[in-house]
Formats: structure tokens, sequence, C-alpha cells
């Protein structure tokens, strides 16, 4: 018995019909995290913990929705007495008094964390490159990014390792990963999961997810991960479905918006392929296609480069090295500890989005960047809320291509911006979005991206679910096709 | 975006930029910032800025304690400590 590539479904049903024991489970993760220490997708692990935490699990069994489910956690979200990095060197010795609210929420549903997960550094990147410990690898090919922010979560799960990892996406943090390492992530509704522990990069815009290997999974997950929390003002207090639900609802006279205005010229023609063959099988499960416009949608891109770098430069203002973190050796006074720590403390990536952000809020230049930036950013809500009052979900290629090489974006930064253009816009609107395998570019996975209306994830994860029990792109493996 | 734009930038920031880097780095944010740009051709007058994706006010609670005290545990995590304060280089002669 091997939980390898089995989802949490799978092992649910392996642990009540007692073919496999909890400590099994977690002996069996730390051998595969051994067996794949080349992908570099653990920072930190909790062995002796997790272990302890299964064998009480099987001397006391549990009823909870996730008991003894192994899962990795994002190492930006913060854990009780667990090292937690942010891929910074200015975090590598914090060791949080607290856990994050969603942390607490899947070890209540009865999730073991069984390590903390590399990721670009303060989730500013989208390659896994930008990380103080190094690249990731991705499972799919050994000198492939596993994209990012959330490069490790997404790397564990493709290589089976865990069947659950939790990220973040600001940008396109869960989904371009996802993508990018043949799995599925959903970010769900702005304010549906609690921000608190987790460390902010720009507030109006981070949001925590699942990543795991089928819908159903996700919802599994994200049933427990939401919660309303009084400690963040911007957790919603609304309704929360069991997303488990409606996933097996009829797609039936459901309408799924193409954009028809989306910029795919830059595309390979086997990526449109794969794309268009999607939405044809939406269309043999019951679904019409029906042409929407986005007329501001190729703006996403800049838009964001202006509010989440003004957001970061704020928000990174509290690593000063004096309350917790790095600090810089012998500063000669308070001035020379903050410019010193921070500067060894962050890398370029980081440190060229706070210069950018300070210049876009400075003193003659606020209008004309940051209020600019939020206009146009809700003329791009306005056209997402005008598109929804005719479909149901949208539908667009999650990233411009499969998985590329490591070091293959050059130097420019544009070029590894403009990775995110499909999956940004659901951030700056706050919908809910989802990314599914879809398809195989010469080996290489590639998502779709489902976008939802304002806290309908329960409809993303429907139409995610029944396309697959309709194919079997989420079944494949870097080792081949699950049995 | 020039050397002295930079210069002024990172001092808000409290960055020092190392000076085999600073060329470059003045070149990527000029770039950046040519790229963001072309948000100006958008006609967004009338068109009240959005701060945030939720519209609605946050909701209010009661006043009531329920914070505990993590006084220890918050200066252990810190660089530089005694029993009650975080302690900095001098400031004060």
């Amino acid at each position: 018995m091997t939980i390898k590539y089995k989802t949490i479904k799978e092992i649910k049903q392996m642990i009540s019909q007692k073919d496999i024991s909890n400590k099994e489970i977690v002996e069996e993760v730390y051998k595969l995290i051994d067996k794949n220490s080349h992908l570099n997708a653990f920072v930190t692990l909790n062995k002796d913990k997790s272990i302890k935490k299964a064998e009480n699990l099987d001397n006391n069994p549990s009823d909870s929705s996730l008991a003894g489910i192994p899962i990795a956690q994002k190492d930006l979200f913060c854990t009780k007495g667990i090292r937690t990095t942010c891929g910074s060197k200015i975090l590598d010795n914090f060791i949080p008094p607290y856990s994050a609210t969603v942390i607490e929420n899947l070890e209540n549903a009865g999730c073991i964390s069984v390590g903390k997960t590399n990721m670009d550094e303060f989730a500013m990147g989208s390659s896994n490159e930008t990380s103080f410990f190094g690249n990731v690898h991705n499972p799919w090919g050994e000198n492939l990014v596993p994209g990012g922010s959330s490069g490790g979560s997404a790397s564990a799960v493709a290589a089976g390792i865990v069947p659950a990892a939790s990220g973040t996406d600001t940008g396109g943090s869960i989904r371009q990963p996802a993508s990018l390492c043949g799995i599925t992530g959903i970010k769900p509704t702005y304010g549906r999961v609690s921000r608190w522990g987790m460390i902010a990069f720009a507030s109006s815009l981070d949001q925590a997810g699942p990543m795991a290997r089928t819908a159903e999974d996700c919802a599994l997950l994200l049933n427990e991960m939401c919660s309303h929390d009084i400690k963040d003002t911007t957790s919603l207090d609304e309704n929360i479905p069991n997303f488990e639900d409606s996933i097996n609802e009829s797609l039936k006279g459901k309408k799924v918006g193409v954009v028809k205005d989306l910029d795919l010229s830059s595309l390979d023609n086997d990526v449109i392929g794969v794309y268009e063959s999607s939405l044809q099988e939406f269309v043999s499960l019951g679904a019409e296609l029906v042409d929407i416009s986005l007329p501001n949608l190729s703006l996403s891109v800049p838009t964001y480069y202006v509010v989440a770098p003004a957001e970061c430069s704020s928000n990174l203002s509290r690593f000063d090295g004096v309350k917790f973190g790095r600090r810089s050796e012998n500063p000669k006074d308070l001035e020379e500890l903050y410019i010193q720590t921070r500067s060894e403390g962050f890398g370029d990536e980081v440190k060229r989005r706070i210069l950018i952000g300070s210049y876009v809020l400075s003193s003659g230049y606020y209008d004309a960047y940051y209020k600019k930036a939020q206009q146009v950013r809700r003329l791009i809500k306005k056209d997402f809320d005008e598109a929804f009052s005719d479909v149901d979900v949208i539908m667009t290629p999650t990233t411009r291509g499969p998985a590329f090489e490591i070091g293959s974006k050059g130097s420019d930064p544009i070029q590894m911006y403009l990775e995110d253009l499909f999956t940004i816009s659901a951030n700056l609107a706050g919908l809910p979005a989802m990314s599914l395998p879809n398809g195989n570019i010469d080996n290489k996975p590639i998502g779709l991206q489902i976008i939802g209306n304002f806290l309908d994830e329960s409809t993303i994860l429907n139409f995610g679910h029944m396309y697959q029990t309709k194919t079997n792109w989420h079944m494949f493996t870097p080792e081949g096709v699950k049995p | 975006m020039d050397k002295k734009t930079v210069t002024t930038i990172s001092y808000l920031s409290r960055l020092k930029i190392d000076s085999e880097k600073e060329h470059k780095i003045v070149k990527d944010l000029d770039n950046i910032i040519k790229f963001v740009d072309q948000l100006n051709g958008v006609d967004t007058s009338s068109i009240e800025p959005l701060t945030n994706p939720l519209e609605k006010t946050a909701k209010t609670r009661k006043d009531e304690v329920t914070a505990k005290n993590l006084k220890k545990e918050l200066l252990e995590v810190a660089p530089s400590a005694n029993e009650d304060y975080f302690l900095v280089p001098r400031v004060v002669e």
C-alpha cells in the first residue's frame, strides 16, 4: 500500500478500511520527501510532531473530515513553533509564536502539517527562482521551473509526496504553478479565507487556497480552510456552503463565457489547441459557450504592477530588524540598523518591487500612478460584473505555455511579469478562480483557468469536477498515467 | 527614472543599492515604469478608485479583550531584547 499520487479521497478510504495506519502514511511521506530531495520543495520539516500526531490518531481514531491527511504548508503561513521563512533570508531564523488561522483550521480538521514548502521570496515571482533557499524543480523535468510563487507546494503534490498543499495567490501564485505542475488549485473569493497569520505581500490581493490532485479534493480542503475570522477585518461573514454538495450537478444549460478580446497571438498553436478542445469538452457536458467581452483585460498586468508593489512597499516596511527576523551585525546607529538589515535580508526582486512601490506612492506621483491604477482596477472589475450577468463561469488558458526552463526568462523582469497575464485579473476583481490540468504539450502539463462570480466557488468546483469525470488529464503523473 | 530618483526612493525604502547593481536597477525600474505608463491612455475621469475588492464596510465587533498577553513569547523572537523592551542602538545621547 502506497500513498504516492493518491488523492485525499483515496487516502481517506485507505484509512477507514485500515489498509494503512496513520503512522505508515506519515512515514511514507518522509521517505518520499527524501527520495525527491532534488526537487528542493521543502524548506523545513515537521517530522517528530507529525509522527506523534499520526500515532495519536492510530490510538484514538477521529472522524474529523481530514483526519490523518498529510499536507504541505506554504512557508508563508505562520506556524507556531516551526520556522517560517517566506523564502527570505530576512526571516531565516523566525519561529512564530502563533499559527495562521488557515493552518489552525486545517489542523483542527485533522490534517498533519508535514513541512513547510519553498516559495518565491515573499511570494514575488512566477518561477520559484527568487527563493533564498534555491530553485524548486518541477517533477516533470529536471531543468523545468515549477512556477511560482507556490512552487514548492505544487512540486510536492505533483511528485505524489503529499495529496494536498496550501498555497497563496496574489496574482496567480496558486493557479500558475498548478498549471505548470499538472495539478488542481483554487484561489477563493477575496475574503473567503482568513489572512491572519499569512505574511502579507499585497493585502488587497492576497488570498490563500488549496492545491491538490482533483477539484473534488480542493472542495474538501476549502470546506475546512474557509472561516469568518474576527482577527481579519477583510474576512467575509457570509454563508460558507459545503463545497462538495454541488460538484456532481449537471452542466446542462450552464453558460461558459469565452473572452472574445483575449489576445492569444503570443501563444503557441498547441496551447490554443488544448484550450479550444477543453471548451468543446464542456459543450459535450451540456454547457453552452457564450462570447463575452472584457475590454480592459489587457490592462491587468500594468495595473497590478502599480497596486501590488505599492502595497508591498508598505507591508514590508515591518521588516526592520527590531522585533523579529534577522538583524545586521554591528550597526552604528538605528538608521544603519534598518538600512543594513533590509539591504542584506531582501533579494533583488523584493527590492525592485519595494522601490517601484515607494516611487508610485511618493509625493507628486501618487495620483499619476497609484490612483490611476485603482481607477483602472474598477474598470476591470466592472467588465467582470457585466460579463457575469450573462454567464456562470469564464474560461481562459491559465498560462501562456507549459513549464519553461530555469533561467530561460533572462534578466528582464517584465518577461516574467507577463507570465501572469491570464491570472492577475481575478485578483484585481477579488473573484474566485481555479486551474486544472487540461492537456500535455511535449510531455509537460498545462492548465485551464475557470473564473467564477463573487463567492461562487461551488460552480467552479462543479465545472472542474464534471470535467475530471470525463477526462483523465488530472491522472497524468511524471511517471505516466495513474492506474 | 534616473540615478538621482533611484537614490531618493532607495532612501525612502531604507535600502542601500550596491554600486555595481545600480545601473541595472535604474534600467529595470525605468522599463517597468514605462510599461505601467500605458495606463495613462485610459480615460478614467469620473471613475472612483477601487482600493479593495470588498466594498462593504468592515463590520464592527464588541470591544472585548480577546488577545492573550504574548509579551514573553514575542520578546523571545526579537534579535535583541531585555525582559520588557526591544533593544536597538542608542538614539538619545
